[in-house]
């Protein structure tokens, strides 16, 4: 590990503190009660946790929604949105420069956009938790482990992504590989820090002492202290794979055409950014929104739930 | 001092390897066969033959990467495949741009960004301190290419302020310095708002130190004891996120450098992959890894200068 590494991991989480592990008697049901309250009170969170689910509603329910079939070209090519001059009702967001109706492109984009960060973040923040749990748990491998994450560290989303395109050509699965497995090597060193915490704390000891198996002790004792605090961490990460994953799909590396990936349809605005910047401008909202949620109701509930991760 | 970065130069090593293995398999796992590649899809087999032999294609693999670790000690990265120029000379024409955008970039982005934060901090909890954190939490929720369009749209387009193709000549002439204006300000964009959140912390975490405590005590103005007590201690975790962040930088100017037309690395890299390019593409991704274990390298250094704690 390098040194500036090991210091901001103090920094950006001193997770190597056992406070951070809430302990199993610290009473759980009067917080668990409390907890969703804090969050309800904090206006942003709330703000944010309600957009996140509108999306969400509107990305699983494109096919219903959509008022178009979003890859079908039709004649009235560049259309505007339907409060510019000119727009249509039929319409809502215009056009794009091959005459598809941009929201129901929307609807879809933002499906695979959204699919391609959770399955991305939900593999590397698997692997990685499991990386980082296993090594703090079995301190003869920890030092071989975190040698390897340093290596995978050394390679960022980007050049991954790149290489991998390389290699594979373009597509959704690379980049969702890339994105994976960038995920790992931070996911794995939170975790260990995480874990590394509630190994010290004495219930470990007590359960070793009264001969529970390594698999019980794992699972029933460090995994279920850790999970809430590494989940909180795999949240945070959700908004930056987005980032990246759409980066990609600007450069014409992620999925193909005709697929809808909000990424791609900014890119495809570009050629008509002077006479309709509409086309470019609608998805690259659409992505600000959606990680700007994300970013607020994952600080939020880091807030509410482990205030310790606090940067 | 002296053995820390030693021992950092040592821990790059195998970081190195990996690098290099990581390229050299590249290579390996490109669909198809290169021989055809290079020799073109109506070339003759024996000419294909030809070819494979010449590039060392009929050789074990353990050999091929013991010729590609030779050929790398002696900076040599093969022909690129579409326009059969040495992938050192299209890259070294490339790298200037690419460096020149990232100092652009960072010029103005970090201090600002200090800046920023500070304010924030010292104004705790008022609009002020709301205002800052709520806007960087907005710019590290960008996507990298937003700014940069609606860069192109505003200052390009709408008031043709700056010129947004290409690039003008070197950074220090009038036209290098115009065409640069756009790229620095949408890359530069993307981490204003990570250094402003770190300094803001850093330096909140720092003020409540027992130094900064005694220099109050001392009568030092609050402007000293910000600056001088505050302030220096708390840059030290800023220079290890910009370190972390460059990874995300990079990403961030091959996309800068699409968008704007800037003939560097990012570009010659995207594209590369976009037309089969293996060799380039191969030598682009090289440069940045490189880029990237240097500047972290720089960085720990940097690092262990700043903060004798670290140095034990």
């Amino acid at each position: 590990m390098t040194m500036a590494a090991a210091e901001t991991d103090a920094v950006s989480a001193p997770a190597s503190t056992a406070a951070a592990a809430p302990s199993p008697e610290d009473a759980a049901p009067p917080r668990r009660a409390s907890w969703g309250r804090r969050l309800m009170r904090d206006r942003a969170a709330v703000l944010a946790l309600g957009t996140l689910a509108i999306i969400c509603l509107g990305a699983l329910l494109a096919p219903v929604l959509a008022t178009h079939d979003p890859y079908v070209n039709t004649r009235s090519v560049m259309t505007p949105p339907v409060w510019a001059e000119g727009g249509e009702w039929a319409y809502l967001l215009g056009t794009d420069g091959q005459g598809r109706d941009i929201f129901s492109r929307l609807l879809y984009g933002t499906r695979l956009t959204l699919l391609i960060g959770l399955v991305s973040v939900g593999i590397g923040g698997f692997v990685g938790s499991m990386i980082g749990l296993l090594s703090a748990f079995y301190p003869r491998v920890d030092s071989w482990l975190m040698r390897i994450m340093d290596m995978l560290l050394s390679f960022p989303a980007i050049l991954l992504g790149l290489a991998l395109v390389a290699v594979m050509g373009q597509g959704a699965v690379p980049v969702i590989i890339a994105l994976a497995i960038s995920s790992v090597p931070d996911c794995a060193r939170i975790a260990r820090g995480i874990a590394a915490g509630v190994m010290k704390m004495e219930f470990i000891e007590a359960g070793r002492a009264v001969g529970l198996s390594d698999a019980a002790l794992f699972r029933r004792y460090l995994l279920r202290n850790c999970i809430s605090s590494i989940m909180i961490f795999i949240s945070l990460r959700f908004g930056q794979v987005i980032l990246i994953g759409a980066a990609l799909s600007f450069l014409g590396l992620g999925a193909r055409p005709p697929l809808a990936e909000l990424g791609m349809m900014a890119s495809q605005g570009r050629d008509f950014l002077l006479f309709a910047p509409h086309i470019a401008v609608i998805p690259s909202v659409a992505i600000f929104v959606i990680v700007l949620a994300a970013n607020v109701a994952g600080d939020a509930l880091r807030d509410v739930l482990d205030p310790r991760l606090q940067t | 001092m002296i053995s820390t970065i030693t021992d950092r130069l040592l821990l790059s090593i195998p970081v190195l390897f990996g690098v290099l293995l990581f390229g050299f398999l590249l290579l390996q796992l490109v669909p198809g066969d290169p021989a055809r590649v290079v020799a073109g899809p109506t070339a003759p087999p024996e000419v294909v033959e030809a070819i494979r032999v010449e590039m060392g294609l009929d050789q074990p693999v353990l050999v091929q990467f013991w010729a590609f670790l030779e050929r790398m000690a002696t900076g040599d990265l093969g022909r690129s495949m579409i326009s059969n120029k040495a992938v050192t000379e299209e890259l070294a024409s490339a790298i200037g741009p690419t460096l020149e955008l990232m100092f652009a970039c960072l010029v103005w982005s970090i201090p600002l960004g200090i800046a920023m934060g500070t304010l924030a901090a010292v104004k705790r909890g008022t609009l002020i301190d709301r205002g800052i954190m709520a806007l960087s939490v907005a710019g590290v929720s960008l996507p990298i290419f937003f700014i940069g369009l609606l860069a192109v749209q505003y200052l390009g387009v709408v008031w043709p302020i700056f010129p947004f193709i290409g690039r003008g000549g070197p950074l220090w002439t009038y036209d290098g310095f115009m065409h640069m204006f756009l790229p620095a300000l949408s890359l530069g964009a993307i981490l204003v708002g990570p250094v402003a959140r770190m300094t803001r912390s850093s330096v909140l975490e720092v003020l409540k130190l027992d130094h900064v405590r005694t220099a109050r005590a001392k009568g030092l103005s609050e402007r000293s004891v910000i600056l001088r007590h505050g302030l220096r201690n708390a840059l030290i975790p800023v220079v290890t996120l910009v370190g972390l962040q460059a990874g995300y930088l990079m990403g961030g100017a091959v996309v800068t450098e699409t968008i704007f037309s800037l003939p560097g690395i990012g570009r010659l890299v995207v594209g590369a992959i976009l037309s089969s390019d293996f060799t380039v593409a191969q030598g682009g991704i090289l440069v940045f890894a490189l880029g990237f274990i240097c500047i972290n390298l720089i960085v720990d250094i940097l690092y262990s200068l700043l903060d004798p704690r670290v140095r034990k």
